[in-house]
């Protein structure tokens, strides 16, 4: 379905004639006239109206009543009043019904200075209280959730939290409980409100009945500022406003409503996850190892032995970048590798490098959706990525798209996903096949490109599934494909690529304006980085580099047989990462020179770096990013640099100017100049055209710079057999990483390791959920927790990517791996205790499904 | 005048609730009729020549409603509410217990209307008997092929389900009772749209009062010019009151609209007891505003109750005798709407708790004249402000009864100061006086 075309039609406002969209709700066409109507309930972004707190009543002519303007979608030539005197006593009425029994504790109330009921009451209220007895009572202030605290004696019923929970993120956890003037709001049974969107209903309450337990008297209103910019936690790059203190404290994040990137929301990650920025444990000051250990130096003193370390190492230098690195900061580190040291051994992508063929049919504006693309599409295909986990607020998308404009879901992913129920057609297939599945889903779509045999049965997917999905597909108007970077890593990632570009012709993306695909990355700027040049093929602009370089999994190999002797990490941390851990710790082991920024120094760095640069957290960082729908936008610097701590660009350019390459750049905006002018379809763009919403570089003249790209013909490889065994796959968590760590609001969320399985598995191999079993592949194993999935694909078994313990980068090897599953503790000779509980667990033993 | 018996015609014959007996009577073969020989159309036209309306208390015209309904071949439906809950009301509750298949059969021919092919009656939980016998009867009409597929041995289909509700009087609001249908939190819903557009499951639907339903079979047998013979001007037909309160003989009585209250209240229940005048009467139902004697003499139609400032709604009249003060009255009356407001509107939530509040303070002395005033505007305030119309239900008889007893209540709030203020004086016993007088002066 296209987007809708919006028609003006005029109107008249308390006696101006006013136009306005028509079908806006009144209170929203009241603003096209400069006329404010206060209200409680109404936020379109929650659904339909529910025209509870009845606080936005006015007169329209010809209606004898006074109608709720949040419910009463304008018309042409409508006649309003919103000053007569009965609408004034009407909202002097139900303020004063809101305050009878709203405690007057604005004084120590956080939302006191910022609250929309303070607001009203001064702007629409009669200034006057008669109500003189003693007003409700609740138990308070509670914990709703270890994020936010509940006041229910000042809660005034809006819906607007309950609504957010039912109707926007489907949580399904806040409801009303009790009626009358008992209402209040709850779960059932009481139980913590968890999930990975909570923050924002403290956010949408217009009272103070829903606070921050990490904000709660930290300040008044009157003793901070706000601060805009991007979070970078995640590849969403959702708009944020930082609340600063002193100039030198982040107090509080919120959304900053950009409907083309996030809509207005933000996942718990990006609202509580500041607290990181002031952890005890960031690194402040620049360090050096001396004597085996790691000293805080002069800036002077880690520059220079940096600069000579690389110098000494020259071609033999390799780097990794990774998570917010910026675009500023991806240009300065390839020009420092390529220009200064001569190395073209760089890489942002854990798991291999993309084809540079494909990475640039990949950007092609008429193959790339933007995210509000996603609301006006008849069908989301999501390929083999958990959204809530990997870009949350994308996960946020989908849903109001299938909920509000009945657009058709289609999961085509090997995991079970949060985004099941709510799917038109769900289709499974093995850990590390997505090729054969997207080649057996282009064969179904007519694609003339697929002529692998039994393509289904390499997918180790249902063949009516896959016939389902491209029934849905076919006949559909616009179509946005969600598709994770991991289909594209190991040895067969070039071949999924391929495939995905085969369903993409099929489909006939190219010929439609709102159709597309969207990466969902790993890394935050992943889609930055590659296009400012930091790629082992690619140069600035997406153009061949004039040196082929290595991956990181060939970097590892060279840095274990010395054949590389220098590793910078820029925001990298490789045994976290990057798969075949094991390599990787010889490589670190081995290498002489080990260069990272970091904001928090743990474990390889701990042991192998030589030089540390303090890394800045965001609201210290000046740069931009590019999302993965091709927006620029800024991240703005909100606060003084902590300690010691140096902006990254400059100790980038002055490690360039050191090594030889001086780039002649004394600012920020100076890199951001040089980068806008090296990649070609940046071009021309300007720090004030990104402005405070950002620019899509697609929609730019200077789009036609990209280096051509045709989508490629000729028949696709045909995808291996399946191998026999438990396939292993990884699933990303939100919560796992160094920001949740730090962040001590957060860290009750960071995960275990956990294995799930499907529970016919589970059964076999006598396990169940709870269970501590032992995964192992290759001689390396680790811990996990066994949960049964029911949706689970038998012979599938999940673990989370990126955990601080039991990390699954010893066994993940870039391909298709099956591994060995065995219950923790068991004897070897088969006859210890937990050898008996297997006989004994049948399927009656088996625990419901989480 | 007296009863002029319809509904109730054959409310004396043994085991009217059976299908047999029923059938024996002349049961079903309106339904038959509407099902087989008549086009939706004609139903319709039927129902709207009769004058028909609806019974529940908005006494909107049926075949209006049922008019609503748009055309298409979307999944219509057919609400029955039987979730009788108004303070006074126990009509529906006579017309189920006594002649079930009178109501499925108006079902069938209300579906037919509606072109709807699901029908739900939701009954008050509380109506545990009724629901019983509605259940038994249903099954009768299954087995007979009157509800299903192919109803009558036609191509129609009608479903029925009797949905027994969890005790909200909030259900009994139209849109409350859709959302309890679903699952839901029985909460009003915002209008529009409205049900006839987006009713249950989102599809249009239908709701008819339990008692407007069972007029719809005889309406198809004896013609619409029969029905409209009855009653007077744009109230036609019989209707079922159901009188309490201080009456000699309460109990449900069918007359004939235009009656004039009196020949209902003193005529068919026999006036207040001996010995004692009617103060005041609600003429439908706890939430109609209070008429006094000297709208007696009105004729009981929907205009005339609407002309003198209150409404026939559920024509369930309850007298008051000038044995009861009007204080307790308002109190108790206010307390009922306070503990069933669902909470979601501000007015309502807000309104009925501080009503309360009020009349306790009044009943327990610790109130002004003044107090009074912010009553009368606080009801003010609530009615027309609400989301639904349960906050005007208690807001509107609480005006009524200020407007027409002021001097009561200004009295009661000064008599139960002045017994408040006395009670306060802490006194000395008995003993300590003795033994002051025996002490003499100090």
């Amino acid at each position: 379905m296209a987007r809708p075309e919006i028609k003006e039609i005029s109107f008249e406002i308390d006696g101006r004639e006013v136009r306005a969209p028509e079908g806006a709700m009144l209170v929203e066409a009241a603003k096209s006239g400069d006329v404010e109507i206060p209200y409680f309930c109404f936020e379109p972004k929650l659904g339909e109206p529910v025209g509870a707190c009845r606080m936005c009543l006015v007169e329209i002519e010809g209606i004898p009543k006074l109608q709720t303007s949040c419910s009463t979608p304008v018309k042409d030539g409508m006649v309003v009043n919103t000053t007569s005197d009965r609408v004034k006593s009407a909202q002097n009425a139900i303020v004063e019904f809101l305050l009878i029994n709203h405690p007057l504790d604005c004084p120590v109330c956080d939302k006191g200075g910022e609250c929309p009921l303070q607001d009203i009451s001064y702007g629409w209220g009669g200034g006057k209280s008669r109500f003189i007895e003693p007003k409700r009572h609740f138990r308070k202030p509670l914990e709703l959730s270890p994020l936010v605290a509940i006041d229910r004696e000042r809660c005034i019923l809006c819906y607007r939290c309950v609504r957010f929970s039912q109707e926007v993120a489907e949580d399904y956890q806040l409801v009303f409980l009790e009626r009358g003037d008992h209402t209040y709001v709850g779960t059932h049974d009481g139980r913590p409100y968890v999930g990975p969107f909570s923050g924002n209903i403290i956010e949408l309450c217009p009272v103070g009945a829903l606070t921050s337990t990490a904000y709660r008297f930290r300040a008044r209103p009157w003793d901070v500022e706000e601060a805009g910019s991007i979070c970078t936690f995640c590849p969403s790059q959702c708009n944020v406003q930082l609340t600063i203190r002193d100039d030198s404290k982040v107090l509080r994040a919120g959304a900053r409503d950009n409907h083309e990137v996030d809509d207005g929301w933000l996942c718990d990650k990006g609202r509580f996850g500041y607290q990181s920025i002031h952890s005890e444990e960031r690194l402040r000051a620049p360090m050096v190892r001396e004597g085996g250990a790691l000293i805080e130096v002069s800036w002077d003193r880690a520059l220079d032995e940096a600069a000579a370390a690389l110098t000494e190492a020259g071609a033999a230098t390799a780097a990794l970048a990774g998570g917010a690195t910026t675009n500023e900061e991806a240009f300065l580190l390839q020009h420092l590798m390529r220009n200064a040291l001569g190395s073209p051994h760089l890489d942002a992508r854990a798991g291999g490098a993309l084809d540079a063929g494909q990475a640039r049919v990949l950007a092609r504006p008429d193959l790339s959706a933007r995210v509000s693309d996603i609301d006006h599409a008849d069908v989301i295909l999501v390929v083999d990525t958990e959204l809530v986990e990997e870009a949350p607020i994308l996960d946020l998308r989908v849903r109001k798209a299938a909920r509000r404009n009945g657009a058709k879901v289609v999961t085509l992913t090997s995991r079970p996903g949060s985004l099941d129920p709510n799917a038109a057609v769900s289709v499974r297939f093995a850990p590390g096949a997505a090729e054969a599945a997207l080649s057996a889903l282009a064969a179904e779509l007519g694609s003339e490109r697929a002529t692998g045999p039994r393509l289904h049965s390499r997918a180790g997917a249902e063949p009516g599934a896959i016939g389902a999905a491209a029934e849905l597909l076919r006949d559909a108007g616009d179509v946005v494909v969600l598709w994770g970077e991991g289909i594209s890593d190991g040895t067969r990632g070039a071949g999924a690529v391929d495939a995905l570009l085969a369903v993409t012709r099929a489909l006939g993306i190219a010929g439609r304006q709102e159709s597309g695909l969207i990466e969902v990355p790993g890394a935050t700027n992943a889609r930055g980085m590659r296009e400012t040049g930091v790629a082992p093929g690619l140069a600035p602009g997406l153009t061949d580099a004039a040196e082929a370089g290595m991956t990181a999994a060939q970097m590892a190999a060279a840095l274990g047989e010395g054949e590389l002797s220098a590793l910078i990490l820029l925001h990298a941390d490789p045994l976290a990462t990057h798969p075949e851990r094991p390599r990787w710790e010889a490589a670190l082991d081995g290498v002489s020179t080990v260069i990272a920024f970091t904001e928090f120094v743990g474990g390889a760095l701990a042991e192998n770096a030589t030089v540390i640069f303090p890394a800045e957290s965001y609201a210290e960082k000046e740069g931009t990013l590019t999302h993965p729908d091709g927006r620029l936008q800024r991240v703005r610097q909100a606060i003084g640099h902590q300690g010691r701590v140096r902006p990254e660009w400059s100790v980038l350019a002055e490690l360039a100017e050191r090594c030889g390459a001086g780039l002649d750049v004394l600012s920020a905006p100076q890199v951001s100049e040089k980068l806008f002018v090296a990649v070609g379809f940046y071009n021309g763009l300007t720090l004030e055209e990104i402005g405070g919403k950002g620019v899509r570089w697609q929609d730019r003249d200077a789009a036609s710079r990209l280096p051509a790209a045709e989508l490629p013909e000729g028949s696709l490889e045909v995808a291996p057999e399946l191998s026999e065994g438990m396939r292993l796959g990884t699933t990303a968590s939100l919560w796992s990483g160094p920001t949740v760590e730090h962040a001590p609001s957060l860290r009750f969320l960071a995960p275990a390791q956990r294995a799930e399985l499907a529970p016919s598995d589970a059964r076999r191999l006598g396990v169940t959920s709870g269970d501590e079993v032992e995964v192992a592949a290759g001689g390396e194993s680790l811990r996990a927790t066994v949960a049964l999935r029911q949706a689970m694909q038998p012979g599938s078994v999940f673990l989370v990517a990126g955990t601080a313990e039991n990390n699954p980068t010893v066994l993940t090897n870039g391909v298709p791996r099956a591994v060995e599953i065995t219950k923790a503790g068991s004897t070897e000779n088969g006859a210890g205790p937990s050898a008996g509980a297997s006989t004994a667990t049948g399927p009656g033993a088996q625990t419901p499904p989480t | 005048m007296s009863e002029l018996k319809n509904l109730t015609a054959n409310y004396d014959e043994p085991n009217l609730h059976t299908m047999e007996v029923y059938e024996r009577l002349g049961g079903y073969r309106s339904a038959r009729k509407a099902v087989l020989d008549m086009p939706q159309e004609e139903v319709l036209s039927q129902l709207e020549a009769s004058g028909l309306r609806g019974r529940g208390g908005a006494g909107f015209s049926m075949a209006k409603k049922a008019g609503f309904m748009p055309e298409g071949t979307m999944e219509k439906y057919l609400c029955c509410n039987a979730d009788e809950s108004e303070p006074g009301a126990f009509k529906d509750r006579v017309l189920m217990q006594r002649n079930p298949h009178q109501l499925i059969e108006g079902c069938i021919i209300g579906a037919i209307a509606a072109g709807a092919t699901r029908a739900f009656i939701f009954i008050r939980g509380e109506y545990e008997t009724q629901a019983k016998i509605l259940d038994a009867a249903v099954i009768e009409a299954y087995e007979k092929g009157y509800l299903g597929v192919g109803i009558f041995g036609s191509q129609t289909v009608l479903e029925l389900v009797v949905h027994r509700g969890q005790g909200a009087y909030i259900c009994g609001e139209e849109s409350a009772l859709l959302d309890g249908l679903e699952g839901n939190r029985g909460n009003p819903r915002l209008k529009p749209p409205f049900p006839a557009n987006q009713g249950l499951y989102q599809g249009p639907t239908l709701i008819n009062n339990v008692e407007t339903l069972c007029n719809a079979p005889a309406i198809i047998e004896h013609g619409p010019e029969w029905f409209a013979a009855m009653g007077v001007d744009k109230s036609t037909g019989t209707k079922m009151v159901s009188v309490s309160g201080n009456v000699q003989r309460p109990g449900n009585f069918e007359v004939e609209l235009g009656i004039p209250v009196r020949e209902i209240i003193y005529g068919l229940a026999g006036g207040p007891p001996e010995g004692r005048d009617l103060k005041c009467f609600f003429p439908g139902g706890s939430s109609a505003p209070v008429l006094t004697k000297e709208h007696l003499d009105l004729p009981f139609t929907y205009e005339a109750m609407a002309e003198a400032g209150s409404m026939l709604g559920t024509a369930s009249i309850i007298v008051v005798d000038d044995s009861q003060p009007i204080v307790p009255l308002a109190l108790n009356l206010a307390g009922f709407y306070r503990h069933e407001s669902c909470g979601k509107c501000v007015p309502c939530r807000e309104g009925t708790v501080w009503t309360v509040r009020m009349l306790e303070r009044i009943d327990e002395g610790d109130a002004t004249p003044m107090d009074l005033e912010i009553m009368a505007e606080v009801q003010t305030n609530i009615i027309g402000n609400c989301l639904c119309v349960l906050g005007d239900s208690m807001a509107m008889p609480i005006g009524s009864m200020i407007k027409h007893f002021r001097q009561e209540f200004e009295e009661h709030i000064e008599a139960a100061r002045a017994a408040r203020d006395r009670e306060h004086i802490p006194a000395f016993s008995a003993g300590e006086l003795a033994a002051a007088v025996e002490a003499g002066p100090a």
